[in-house]
């Protein structure tokens, strides 16, 4: 089901991506109640093209979210639950035998979308798992010695649920590299819950939202991230961030290139869904946790209990160029 | 005491080697110096230390450094029978530093062996002060400041990175070292003693001379003295260079043994024609003799008088390189009177041997008519009849005079020399021995003469009722060439040839022409920097009536200057990277409200806590930080600068 609208029904133009972000920030808002800086954070991993795994207790908002992002950003949109006998056909898609033309033929799987929600990742097999992760990394899969390019762009969103132990096979490191972001949602406060309450079922508003952007837009926004303006104590800055992880003694394993990259990436991003004349330190510090949280291996003595408290720690460590 | 842990993680390993080589090119110019077992030690402690780097082994037990360290100090003290002065100094140094590897286990250890290294390549110069001890002595302590580098450098820090610095940190101490020395006052007496090495004196005359007793004469190029002419360069034939005088003959040994005179040697000689003045550059001879152009009148060098013979001798030993300046006549009368007893003493001759000789020379005096007339004879003979003039000549045995005369008849100026004299004493003539040098090398590129040991010669003077002493060379009889050419171009020939390059002994020669020119200078500006020349510098440089007050005050001051001037530079380039001008305005605005952002604190999260503090105007705060950020961080722009810059004000 094509949601999106096409690029000649929108208005071009600087002014006219700001006003897409800025109506899908709207929209968004509208749905996810008080989670601004969540909705900032999801919306600047899809610009950076990168994949955003979303880890919160049940009943949050993940799945929401998730959806409300794709109806808003008019993508594509196919949902996998992910169970403990999930198989990798059962995301790839599978070859089916036709009488009539006595031929296999492809059935592809909910891969073959735009935007993917992988829900509780964590509760599948590590080989349905890969089979993902390996869509992700590659934006292609092969089935039967076929190599099949995945629809561009292409987003996986995936949700995991830290609570449960019992059943689950958690990521393992390599594999949570693949999500530039880990994101976590929280519960909302007073007045958000209050209007929860007392406000519609969220499941219609989704059905009821009117996409700012098409595939195309999103393109041309992914364009204009990877131009934002990045200045030389920025760079010191991001610089001085990675050293510290790896220099810290409450970190094991610091951040790598690749780490130090996705900081950049997720800033630029970051800066352009506010946007800032360039990247700001503010940038840097609203995704540092999203993205370093994940990446950072804390040493076993550190007196941290999450990764968001160490990584308020690295920020609060490391002058500001 | 605890003892300290003795293994060895391999920590050392990338900054030991530097370490091993910086205290090897320290030790090297002591090595040949000191017995062989030091070497030997010094290499095995530094090899067994690396392998107990590289296999991770642990380093030897506290007795066993004791035990070794004691067997060290009792050899050394074994080999000199001391433990002071330069060489079991040195010694003791070098076994020491090498002992010191077996106990280094930090950085800490390893500094203080670069300590000792700088220590050692200073001391090297108390036994080498030429030219290029001074390059090496920059080369090895650029290594060491190397090595010293290495040692606290970053992991990522490269050798090539480290020897940049050291080099640059070397040319940053270069000016004070070169004003130090110019300035720092030199004292006319040193009141420090530098103890010299006496192991390996210099080779030059000795204070007697037996003819025979040596088979062979060794031509050593070794310089022994380096003159400088003020204009007139007398001509090689002139050039006899007045040592010592010798007078007793024992048959077999002449010694200078001397009788007393009342009136002063000077006041006897009578010279005529143009004085020669120059300037003769001794090297240490660690003898007394002083050097000058027959016949000295006046000489600059201080404590040095003339001996009864008119030879010029120095109170103390020449241990170091003087410079003195002598005034000379080649035209001169010596001692018109000679008075009975002393006439008897430059005729004694033993009795005992040479009696072939001395009857030779009473039938040739009863021959001759006169004693000029005898001498012209003699000196005959040995050019007309089958003497050979040969730097290797047969030795002699007890009656030397008589086997040279009848049997040898081959040999170098001492042969003569001794045989002349002897015959002179035999028919009645008084004569004497003088040593010293003749001839010399000019040096085309200096422009000075080389006097080098293989110049040394003999000759004689006899006394004539009519002339007073009256200098005869025998030798110039027997081969006219060696006084009026000298013997290096045969000297240089023979060293092409042996090392099989004949063809460029020309270019040889040049070569070492060329190294004798830098030399001179280097012993000219630098080794003869004593009071006298930075006296005369000091003046040249404007100093009023220098004395060491006032240098010490224009070093000090000097000094003071450089290093002000020095780390102005180093500030300079290592300021912090320039900070731009938003930068500067932001905190100006932090000046202004008086808070502090905490450390990583961005600007805006600062202007919150500003703005909720409430003494400064929100709107304001909020104009100066986004066009903060603007200005900082988007792209460069004039505008938000403009903007930074009046908000800033604004608030002000």
């Amino acid at each position: 089901m094509q949601r999106g609208i096409t690029l000649e029904q929108l208005p071009t133009g600087i002014d006219a991506q700001r006003n897409t972000i800025l109506q899908a920030r709207k929209t968004l808002g509208k749905i996810i109640l008080g989670k601004d800086p969540q909705i900032a954070l999801a919306l600047a991993c899809l610009l950076a093209r990168g994949h955003l795994l979303i880890e919160d207790l049940p009943g949050l908002g993940k799945t929401m979210l998730a959806q409300a992002l794709a109806h808003t950003l008019g993508l594509e949109f196919r949902r996998i639950q992910f169970t403990s006998d999930l198989l990798p056909a059962d995301v790839v898609g599978v070859s089916v035998f036709r009488q009539d033309s006595g031929k296999f033929e492809f059935q592809p799987g909910p891969i073959f979308s735009q935007l993917v929600l992988a829900d509780e990742v964590n509760r599948a097999t590590p080989k349905a798992q890969s089979a993902l992760l390996e869509a992700m990394e590659e934006h292609q899969v092969t089935v039967d010695g076929n190599t099949m390019p995945l629809s561009e762009p292409f987003f996986v969103i995936a949700t995991q649920n830290p609570g449960d132990q019992i059943g689950t096979f958690p990521l393992p490191e390599s594999q949570l590299d693949r999500f530039l972001m880990r994101v976590e949602i929280g519960y909302p406060d007073e007045a958000s819950e209050r209007e929860l309450i007392a406000g519609g079922d969220r499941r219609a508003m989704i059905a009821e939202i009117e996409p700012v952007a098409g595939p195309e837009m999103l393109i041309a926004l992914q364009k204009s991230v990877r131009a934002q303006h990045l200045s030389e104590p920025l760079i010191d800055y991001i610089q001085a961030l990675v050293r510290h992880t790896r220099e810290s003694a409450e970190i094991d394993i610091g951040l790598s290139p690749r780490g130090s990259q996705a900081l950049v990436a997720a800033a630029r991003a970051h800066a352009y869904v506010e946007n800032h004349s360039g990247v700001y330190p503010d940038d840097v510090q609203a995704i540092f946790a999203a993205v370093a949280g994940h990446r950072l291996k804390p040493a076993g003595s550190t007196r941290f209990r999450s990764p968001a408290e160490l990584c308020q720690h690295v920020l609060d460590s490391v002058a500001i160029p | 005491m605890k003892a300290q842990p003795r293994g060895t993680d391999g920590s050392l390993l990338a900054s030991l080697p530097w370490t091993l080589g910086a205290l090897g090119l320290a030790l090297a110019p002591h090595l040949p110096y000191l017995p062989i077992w030091i070497t030997i030690a010094s290499l095995g402690c530094a090899a067994w230390r690396y392998s107990i780097e590289k296999r991770r082994r642990l380093l030897p037990s506290r007795w066993v450094r004791g035990g070794l360290a004691l067997a060290c100090f009792l050899g050394v003290l074994v080999t000199y029978s001391s433990v002071s002065g330069v060489g079991p100094g040195s010694a003791l140094l070098a076994i020491m530093a090498g002992l010191k590897l077996l106990e280094t286990r930090r950085r800490r250890d390893q500094f203080v062996l670069l300590f000792i290294s700088i220590f050692l390549v200073m001391s090297s110069l108390l036994r080498e002060q030429y030219l290029w001890s001074l390059l090496y002595l920059i080369v090895s302590t650029l290594v060491i400041l190397t090595a010293w580098l290495r040692m606290s450098a970053a992991e990522s820090e490269t050798a090539k990175q480290s020897f940049v610095t050291g080099s640059r940190l070397l040319l940053y101490a270069a000016p004070l070292a070169i004003v130090m020395w110019v300035f720092f006052p030199r004292i006319a007496t040193p009141f420090w003693a530098v103890p010299i090495d006496t192991s390996r004196a210099t080779s030059g005359l000795s204070a007697t001379m037996s003819p025979g007793d040596i088979s062979s004469l060794s031509m050593s190029n070794e310089v022994a003295f380096r003159v400088r002419f003020a204009d007139i360069v007398p001509a090689p034939r002139d050039r006899y260079w007045r040592g010592l005088v010798l007078t007793s003959f024992n048959g077999r040994t002449w010694a200078g043994t001397e009788p007393r005179i009342g009136s002063p040697a000077s006041k006897q000689i009578a010279v005529r024609g143009e004085p020669i003045t120059y300037e003769v550059t001794l090297e240490p001879t660690r003898q007394h003799w002083v050097f000058a152009i027959d016949i000295p009148m006046s000489w600059s060098l201080k404590n040095t008088f003339m001996g009864p013979q008119q030879q010029l001798m120095r109170v103390h030993p020449i241990d170091q390189r003087v410079a003195y300046e002598v005034v000379s006549y080649v035209d001169y009368r010596i001692e018109a009177e000679l008075p009975k007893l002393f006439r008897d003493w430059y005729l004694k001759i033993p009795d005992n041997s040479n009696r072939r000789a001395a009857e030779l020379a009473r039938q040739m005096r009863s021959a001759t008519g006169s004693d000029v007339a005898y001498i012209e004879a003699v000196l005959a003979k040995f050019h007309n009849e089958e003497y050979y003039y040969t730097l290797e000549p047969p030795p002699l045995g007890s009656s030397p005079v008589d086997r040279f005369l009848f049997d040898t008849r081959r040999g170098f100026c001492e042969h003569y020399a001794s045989a002349f004299a002897f015959l002179m004493r035999s028919a009645g003539i008084p004569a004497r021995i003088v040593l010293g040098y003749q001839g010399g090398e000019i040096n085309p590129l200096g422009g000075h003469l080389i006097v080098r040991q293989s110049d040394a010669h003999a000759w004689t003077e006899v006394w004539l009722p009519e002339t007073g002493w009256y200098r005869v060379d025998p030798t110039a009889a027997v081969a006219p060439e060696r006084i009026d050419y000298g013997t290096l171009d045969v000297a240089f020939d023979g060293l092409g040839a042996t090392w099989g390059f004949a063809a460029s002994s020309q270019l040889l020669h040049r070569l070492s022409l060329t190294l004798d020119a830098l030399n001179a200078r280097w012993n000219d500006w630098v080794l003869g920097y004593g009071p006298d020349t930075q006296k005369k510098f000091m003046e040249w440089l404007g100093m009023q009536n220098p004395d060491w007050r006032k240098m010490m005050l224009t070093l000090v001051t000097i000094v003071i200057a450089l290093i002000i001037l020095i780390s102005g530079l180093l500030m300079l380039r290592y300021r912090k990277p320039a900070q731009d001008r938003a930068a500067i305005l932001y905190w100006r605005f932090v000046k202004q409200t008086g808070m502090q952002p905490h450390l990583g604190e961005t600007a805006a999260d600062f202007a919150r806590r500003v703005a909720v503090d409430g003494t400064l105007d929100r709107q304001s705060v909020n104009n100066v930080i986004t066009a903060y950020l603007d200005a900082r961080y988007g792209p460069a722009d004039d505008a938000s600068l403009l903007r930074l810059k009046n908000a800033v004000t604004a608030i002000g």
